[in-house]
């Protein structure tokens, strides 16, 4: 050990274990002062941090300065810190339970990680948040799938794809679809995700109106050239006013102004060119101007 | 014309532009010397935020970050015949790349340093969301350099930074999240630090699962 990692231990040790400033300091100055002592931890071997840190979880310390606690303990790399937080993930309440939770999904246990499913099951919204949370920071998309694919509550439902959509799950969300059905949570993830090819197919599919319009407009989100093609695409392809409605909400989500220019252009019916021009002026396009321009002079 | 003419026609036929991995080396060993440089230097750090030097954080990072995107990206690619012309050093199986760990420590000070300086609302906003974003590039950059540790506790920052950011925030709510994020950025740095310079154990700083 060397001697900065002596001086640190020491000065926890005096800090924490003791606790004898906390009586002689005001108490902010002794709070933060702990904090420091905490933070230099981090420096020791983890079998001397972890017993400084059990002393601080187990003693009469802010809730505070006990979720820090928790921090440091992700950050030590043994089995005994990962049991730990697994006990405060089941045991604690309220913010010092959701924070063991994140540190479990910061320290990245499989087993701890594991043990998270039986903590969502049983605990309140709150604590199913913070397990969700937890699996997005370890970046585990199939133990969201699975709380996905075995919730009987539409809200859980909705959440964990939610999250899978967050986490870019492309492959879990697909296999969702087969599993589930499709539904507006899922539509929404795979725009948030990213995933235009999915978008794409429920597009150009017809059988569920509903999803389709959903779908189209949800492009908008994933954008990107490809995206903005296919929605101008569609808009002239299709005589469905819905259709073209959602492609143009899809296009001005995705700011493709120089597709609506285009449709304008394009167009040969007044009502139609009227309505496209509504949009580019929502859409602040630098072409309107020009445009007014040429209309107003047209009207003359 | 030679193989090496080939090899670039090649690339550019097939719109690939990355350097070659001895450049890339050299590139990397010339940042490690200017961050050797740097700190050397004991240059005390403003305690308010300037613009200016946020924006030259931002770049710093930016460009370390380029370095290390460079590298994960030229690394599956066939190597390109070419003289070395610095000695290469070899870095230890599950290693961190310096030039990750550098950027990092970047990020994580000038990160701390704004998050303690946060304007009120709005401007908040805004600040936050930059620092969310950068925080995203080094997530991808530790994910990229196998380093899943670092990535997880990157990732664990963003739903906070996500609460920070929200207008509607009360005071009392913002100076907690902020605490908390200050104490957990500085306890990465101290890590950081710890490790980076500990000359005689390999940086062991991301990659344990």
């Amino acid at each position: 050990m060397n001697r900065i990692t002596r001086l640190a231990l020491g000065t926890v040790l005096l800090l924490l274990a003791t606790g004898s400033l906390a009586q002689t300091a005001a108490g902010n100055d002794a709070d933060s002062l702990r904090m420091a002592a905490l933070e230099a931890l981090i420096t020791a071997p983890p079998e001397r941090a972890l017993p400084i840190v059990d002393k601080v979880l187990a003693g009469n310390h802010s809730a505070e300065l006990k979720e820090r606690a928790l921090f440091i303990l992700s950050q030590i790399e043994s089995p005994e810190s990962q049991a730990r937080l697994l006990a405060f993930a089941s045991d604690s309440q309220g913010e010092l339970r959701t924070e063991a939770i994140r540190m479990i999904g910061i320290g990245g246990d499989e087993t701890a990680l594991a043990s998270l499913g039986d903590i969502y099951r049983s605990g309140d919204a709150g604590v199913r948040d913070a397990v969700l949370e937890a699996y997005l920071i370890a970046g585990d998309a199939d133990a969201v799938f699975d709380i996905a694919t075995s919730t009987q509550d539409e809200e859980a439902f909705s959440n964990a794809v939610g999250m899978l959509g967050a986490m870019g799950a492309h492959t879990q969300l697909r296999e969702l679809r087969n599993r589930a059905g499709l539904s507006d949570s899922l539509i929404e993830a795979y725009a948030i995700s990213g995933d235009a090819d999915s978008l794409r197919e429920l597009a150009m599919n017809d059988s569920n109106p509903a999803m389709q319009l959903k779908a189209i407009e949800a492009l908008g989100i994933v954008g990107g050239a490809d995206v903005s093609q296919l929605l101008v695409d569609l808009y002239r392809r299709t005589t469905n006013d819905d259709v073209r409605d959602s492609a143009l909400q899809g296009m001005l989500i995705a700011g493709h102004d120089a597709g609506v220019l285009e449709l304008y252009r394009n167009a040969k019916d007044a009502a139609e060119k009227r309505r496209l021009l509504e949009y580019l002026v929502i859409m602040d396009s630098d072409a309107v101007w020009d445009l007014i321009d040429t209309a107003l002079e047209g009207a003359q | 014309m030679n193989d090496k003419t080939d090899d670039i026609i090649a690339a550019h036929r097939a719109d690939i532009h990355s350097p070659p991995p001895a450049t890339v080396q050299r590139w990397h060993d010339a940042l490690d010397a200017a961050a050797a440089a740097e700190a050397t230097r004991d240059v005390p750090r403003p305690r308010v935020l300037q613009p200016s030097s946020f924006f030259l954080g931002m770049a710093m990072a930016a460009a370390l970050a380029l370095g290390i995107a460079i590298g994960f990206f030229v690394a599956d690619e066939d190597p390109v015949t070419e003289l070395p012309l610095v000695a290469e050093s070899p870095r230890p199986a599950n290693a961190v790349p310096g030039a990750l760990s550098r950027g990092l420590q970047v990020h994580f000070r000038d990160s701390r340093a704004q998050i303690m300086s946060l304007p009120e609302a709005q401007d908040r906003t805004m600040l936050v969301l930059r620092i969310i974003e950068q925080n995203r590039m080094f997530e991808n950059a530790a994910t990229s350099n196998d380093a899943p540790k670092l990535a997880r506790v990157l990732r664990a920052f963003e739903p906070i930074l996500l609460q920070l950011a929200a207008d509607d925030l009360a005071p009392a709510d913002a100076e907690a999240l902020q605490a908390q994020l200050a104490f957990e950025l500085n306890v990465m740095l101290t890590k950081l630090g710890a490790e980076s310079s500990d000359d005689t154990q390999p940086h062991d700083l991301g990659n344990t699962t």
